[in-house]
């Protein structure tokens, strides 16, 4: 029994310190931490809608139970402003890809155009699906009309609203541009 | 033994990956590109240092019967630390490490150091292994991750050296290039070694 | 009665012999590939040849450059690696360039074949893992690059099998699924059945394989239980299960098109890889079956005939190890 206690003393004391180390670690960092979660956060929106200078939450109670009823893939909507004017909006998207998720933050800009698209994250494939970071495609989808969803296409796009599918990776293509079609859905829809 | 000799014995006589074969899971994982495998490496090496002197300075106040839940308190909290110093200083390397990094606890070279050497060594030369173990460890990582990157992806550190004309092999970035790579090293390090001993 | 008489020799099995070696062996496999070889010159032209030509060339060379290497006798007369590499050439697409088949005979060989031990050591089916090796290395090359045959500059299609498992996708999406079906204008079965349609160069005539594998059964160096059961049970599955509902797939179109032909007969009884009894053999035809038709049906690609084979090569030595008979008079270890 006594030795028992002084065991468990003994685990006790190294814990206590191994936490009061840790505490302090996290007290020093946390606040770091966090900037740079914002910083990416609003990095990442910037880079679909950017001519905005600001971003706010979208916080309507009617469009959150419509997206979470029919745009289930849409996980959250932010309006971009410049200089207290709305320009646009910016959505993260959650597509499926071939090996998973893909998150995609897509901006629409209220003239009618799609502002640009950014992968957050995605599981693809190295050297097929993980082309969609690229810029080069990427970059199809700036200034695209809303007018009507947009298509994959194999071959080199022909008509306005084709992108062309990375090699290799139609599913991705095709993942990614959902995702884009679903913002401009419910863009259309509710947000015009 | 001298600072300098438990060193070398870590980085090649006993280097943790091509001789002792510990710590496969990161080694395999990590090493799609060099800057990840040094990356790697070098935060292993960090933890393996302050857990080995750690554990050395306490040797004699924890009892043989609750050492292995002391030691694993002591390298999570320096793999806890890490992590939070990475994500606020390092964030690129923080996310392309990932899950890895929570994983070093897990890491047997680190356990096995501390049972085997330093809760028998002494604080300095507790040290010097823990120093000589990390950098054999983040040798090969970047001797690994360098020959995939090359191959899967024509770059060594993101710099492009097969020129424009290469077509990477994109298997050697995905999980069988790392075991084709590995095993490969091996029987050559082997074949190599064989002589000198 | 002098000793040498004696026809009765104590020594440890195998006691029957035959003159019949590897390179006998090897020599008929090669010859039960000319056909499909004069199928793929004849409809993807001078390609053709160039990846074949590269590919066995690279298999020849690698493997007496490995044997001088490591000190061991050099066999590159025993055609071993000549069968190699045309299986592997074989597995590519008409406009593939010949590095690739460069590249994956060297792999096959020096990697899959050598670093195991060299030929009958090999736990996997060499040009296969090669492929596979390719496919995930250069996988735009080796999936994209498929031309319609007998056309000069190579006018691009899909295979079949990628048609068949488009229109799939399409019918099980929409209501309207027979309509979509027919609206894609899948190769007739006669152009499947001579070759005159899209896919890797060995693969596309059903008729040249049949012959290479009739000529195989006559000479002895193959049993008909793998090729025939592994084709039946793929036939039999994709008929069943079809993407209308059940008994309505198109088993004889899955039969005749994609590498099933040539996987099942060249590459599924290579020796080293595929168990040693009857029993076991038909255990891994069924498999290979199955597995095939499983990637075919349900899977994301629309071909499944290598990793099958492969998946089952890594099986062999487990079901040898419950199919092999027990030794007469011998007592169960723990009974």
């Amino acid at each position: 029994m006594r030795e028992i206690i002084k065991l468990a003393g003994i685990l006790f004391a190294i814990t206590a310190i191994a936490g009061v180390l840790l505490g302090l670690t996290n007290m020093a960092t946390a606040d770091k931490i966090e900037q740079q979660l914002i910083q990416e956060n609003i990095n990442a929106r910037k880079a679909v809608l950017p001519q905005a200078t600001e971003f706010k939450k979208v916080e309507d109670e009617e469009l959150d139970s419509i997206v979470q009823k029919d745009f289930q893939m849409i996980e959250e909507i932010y309006e971009g402003i410049n200089e207290g004017e709305l320009i646009g909006y910016t959505f993260k998207t959650t597509p499926s890809g071939y090996g998973g998720q893909i998150v995609v933050n897509v901006g629409i800009s209220l003239d009618g155009t799609v502002s640009g698209i950014n992968i957050v994250s995605h599981t693809e494939t190295p050297g097929l699906g993980a082309k969609a970071t690229e810029e080069s495609y990427q970059d199809q989808y700036k200034e695209k009309s809303i007018d009507s969803p947009l298509e994959v296409v194999k071959s080199t796009p022909s008509g306005e609203n084709e992108i062309q599918a990375i090699a290799g990776a139609t599913v991705t293509s095709n993942g990614v541009t959902d995702g884009v079609n679903i913002a401009i859905d419910l863009f259309n829809q509710y947000l015009k | 033994m001298k600072f300098g000799k438990i060193m070398m014995n870590g980085i090649f006589k006993e280097n943790p990956t091509f001789r002792l074969l510990i710590g496969m899971c990161p080694t395999l994982a990590v090493t799609t590109a060099a800057i990840n495998g040094l990356g790697m490496g070098l935060s292993t090496a960090a933890v393996l240092i302050g857990s080995n002197a750690v554990i050395a300075l306490l040797k004699d106040v924890i009892p043989s019967k609750i050492r292995i839940p002391a030691f694993v308190v002591v390298i999570a909290s320096f793999v806890t630390i890490l992590g939070m110093l990475l994500k606020a200083y390092v964030p690129a390397l923080d996310k392309s490490l990932g899950l890895f990094i929570p994983l070093i606890v897990v890491n047997c070279i680190i356990l096995a150091r501390a049972e085997s050497f330093a809760s028998k060594n002494g604080v300095i030369s507790s040290i010097a292994d823990g120093l000589g173990m990390g950098l054999g460890f983040t040798l090969a990582l970047t001797i690994l991750a360098s020959i995939r990157e090359l191959l899967g992806a024509g770059s060594i550190f993101a710099i492009s050296i097969m020129g424009s004309a290469y077509e990477p092999a994109i298997i050697m970035i995905l999980p069988p290039g790392a075991f084709l790579t590995l095993g490969l090293l091996l029987g050559l390090i082997n074949k190599l070694t064989e002589k000198t001993q | 009665m002098k000793d040498n008489e004696l026809f009765l020799t104590a020594s440890s099995s195998p006691h029957i012999r035959t003159k019949e070696d590897v390179g006998v062996i090897m020599r008929d496999v090669v010859i039960a590939l000319v056909p499909a070889f004069g199928c793929a010159l004849y409809f993807f032209g001078i390609n053709a040849l160039i990846l074949v030509t590269s590919s066995v060339l690279s298999a020849v060379i690698a493997e007496g450059l490995i044997q001088k290497l490591t000190k061991k006798p050099i066999t590159i007369n025993d055609w071993s690696a000549v069968v190699t590499g045309l299986l592997l050439a074989f597995n590519l697409p008409p406009s593939a360039p010949w590095w690739l088949a460069v590249i994956g005979s060297a792999f096959a060989i020096l990697i899959v074949k050598h670093t195991f031990g060299g030929i009958g050591q090999n736990f996997m089916n060499p040009a296969l893992a090669a492929r596979a090796f390719l496919l995930a290395s250069w996988p735009t090359k080796m999936t994209a690059g498929f031309v319609l045959p007998r056309t000069l500059d190579g006018v691009s299609s899909s295979t079949p099998l990628a048609m068949l498992y488009a229109a799939d996708a399409t019918a099980t999406a929409t209501a309207e699924a027979s309509a979509t079906l027919t609206a894609v204008d899948l190769p007739s079965y006669m152009d499947l059945f001579l070759g005159n349609v899209a896919g890797v160069i060995g693969e596309t005539s059903a008729i040249a394989l049949l012959i290479g594998f009739a000529y195989l059964l006559y000479r002895g160096v193959i049993s008909w239980r793998i090729p025939v059961i592994y084709i039946g049970v793929v036939g039999l599955m994709t008929f069943v299960f079809g993407a209308n509902g059940l008994f309505t797939g198109n088993g004889i179109y899955h039969i005749l098109s994609g590498g099933l032909m040539l996987g099942a007969i060249f590459m599924a009884t290579d020796y080293s890889s595929s168990p040693v009894t009857p029993r076991g053999q038909i255990i891994f035809a069924l498999g290979c079956g199955i597995l095939t038709s499983v990637i075919r049906l349900w899977g994301g690609y629309p071909e499944g005939v290598s990793y099958s084979i492969l998946l089952m090569n890594v099986a062999a030595p487990l079901i040898d190890k419950y199919t092999i008979p027990k030794i007469y008079g011998e007592v169960k270890a723990n009974a």
